[in-house]
């Protein structure tokens, strides 16, 4: 490294422009190479010029950053590329030291439109889906003590989310942790979010709610580390990102799938109504088993008495026939008696007395 | 004597009548004890069902309303 000379004028020290750029410039060198994406803007391509210039704008907020390329290394790439393509630059930043320019010093260029992210996605689901992270399909809870939710500070989705769930179940206990949820930040923060949240020993149940965007603005939503920390959490989690036709890898790895924050709610806690009205229908039936047990037993027991009855020997002695005793004893032959003996007769209404005259065979 | 024995009693009575082996004194002893027992399970059962049916009253009694 060079090194950078000022002049000293008295006890100032003054550095000449060209010193100045070199020592900035050398400083930048250091720096290392990155991929840097944006929209490609005022692209200026000239033969007699050495170099290739353009502007790469960041769609989010319009930030620029100047890029240049040696003429002949871009015409080898052969990209034809227009205003307004997105592109993956891969360089370094220098300065322009003759005149003070910053500018980003591209070595290569690849185009990336919606296709290229696409197929990157694509590769980045089956790495995962290869490591076994889409499998888990936890049951969730079906009381649980907390609901964490994971959501935008003031988005629509946590708004609906905890209408949903308070009105399902009025004594749901929820924690919101909100965080960024589209932007280069979201990924970190709302993995930190959803480490907080488990922390937190008596959450049981995660949800992730954010309402629908551009396929951009659900990029976070496949980040591989927020992929990684949601197959990895400690309690269930629930997706609930955007519309049913996307499908964020978050999704993948969630437990359970919902396709709005309001469907989330209503998996996650148990239907308040539904409830006390099984618990009245079964408080009803606690107070019919008893008598319905003292009416299976009444109806065993006029049966057993029905056929007691028709036993009776009453009923026989209705239909003509006497029972004869004597001395309390039931005669049963003509031998037991002689003539002149007391016998007792009993016949179906009342008795008599009588004396026996004569007895035959 | 609680209502199963006496039922399970009633219930041998009857089969031992039903199968006429039972000589007439016999007879006639076993119907009165069946009588007898068939009035003890009878009066358990009355009883019962007052005792059920009071509870269900004093429960119904106390039950709250319905959040309007």
């Amino acid at each position: 490294m060079a090194k950078v000379e000022a002049a000293q004028y008295g006890d100032r020290k003054v550095y000449s422009v060209s010193a100045f750029n070199r020592g900035v410039a050398d400083w930048l060198s250091r720096l290392p190479t990155v991929w840097v994406e944006g929209e490609i803007t005022e692209l200026r391509r000239q033969e007699r010029w050495a170099s290739v210039f353009f502007t790469l704008k960041d769609p989010g907020d319009g930030a620029c950053l100047s890029v240049s390329m040696p003429r002949s290394q871009f015409d080898a790439l052969r990209l034809d590329l227009a205003d307004g393509e997105r592109a993956h630059v891969y360089g370094r930043p220098e300065l322009f030291e003759a005149r003070g320019d910053f500018r980003f010093r591209a070595l290569s260029i690849e185009r990336f439109g919606l296709g290229d992210h696409l197929a990157a996605l694509e590769r980045l689901k089956r790495k995962l889906a290869a490591e076994g992270l889409f499998e888990r399909r936890r049951p969730l809870p079906r009381f649980p003590r907390r609901v964490g939710l994971v959501t935008g500070n003031d988005a629509a989705a946590k708004r609906d989310f905890l209408t949903a769930i308070t009105t399902r179940f009025p004594p749901a206990r929820v924690v919101v942790a909100e965080t960024y949820v589209q932007g280069p930040r979201a990924a970190p923060a709302i993995v930190e979010a959803l480490g907080s949240l488990c922390e937190i020993q008596d959450v049981d149940v995660i949800v992730l709610a954010r309402g629908g965007g551009s396929f951009e603005d659900l990029l976070p939503f496949s980040d591989e580390r927020l992929v990684r920390a949601v197959a990895g959490c400690r309690v269930p989690v629930v997706s609930a990102v955007g519309h049913e036709q996307d499908t964020p890898l978050t999704d993948l790895a969630a437990d359970v799938r919902a396709s709005t924050p309001s469907l989330a709610a209503r998996l996650v806690v148990p239907d308040a109504g539904e409830l006390r009205e099984r618990l009245e229908q079964t408080r009803d039936r606690l107070h019919r088993a008893p008598l319905l047990t003292v009416e299976r037993k009444r109806a065993r027991l006029e049966g057993a008495h029905g056929r007691l009855r028709a036993l009776s020997p009453s009923a026989t002695l209705e239909r003509g026939y006497a029972i004869v005793r004597r001395e309390g004893r039931i005669v049963r032959a003509s031998a037991e008696v002689q003539g002149g003996a007391r016998v007792d007769v009993e016949l179906g209404q009342g008795g008599f007395g009588a004396t026996v005259e004569e007895t035959r065979e | 004597m609680t209502f199963e024995e006496a039922q399970k009693e009633l219930e041998r009575i009857v089969q031992q009548l039903e199968t006429g082996q039972a000589d007439l004194d016999d007879a006639i002893k076993l119907w009165e004890r069946g009588e007898e027992l068939y009035r003890l399970c009878a009066d358990k059962l009355d009883s019962a069902q007052g005792k059920i049916e009071e509870l269900a009253r004093r429960v119904e009694a106390v039950k709250p309303s319905e959040p309007a």
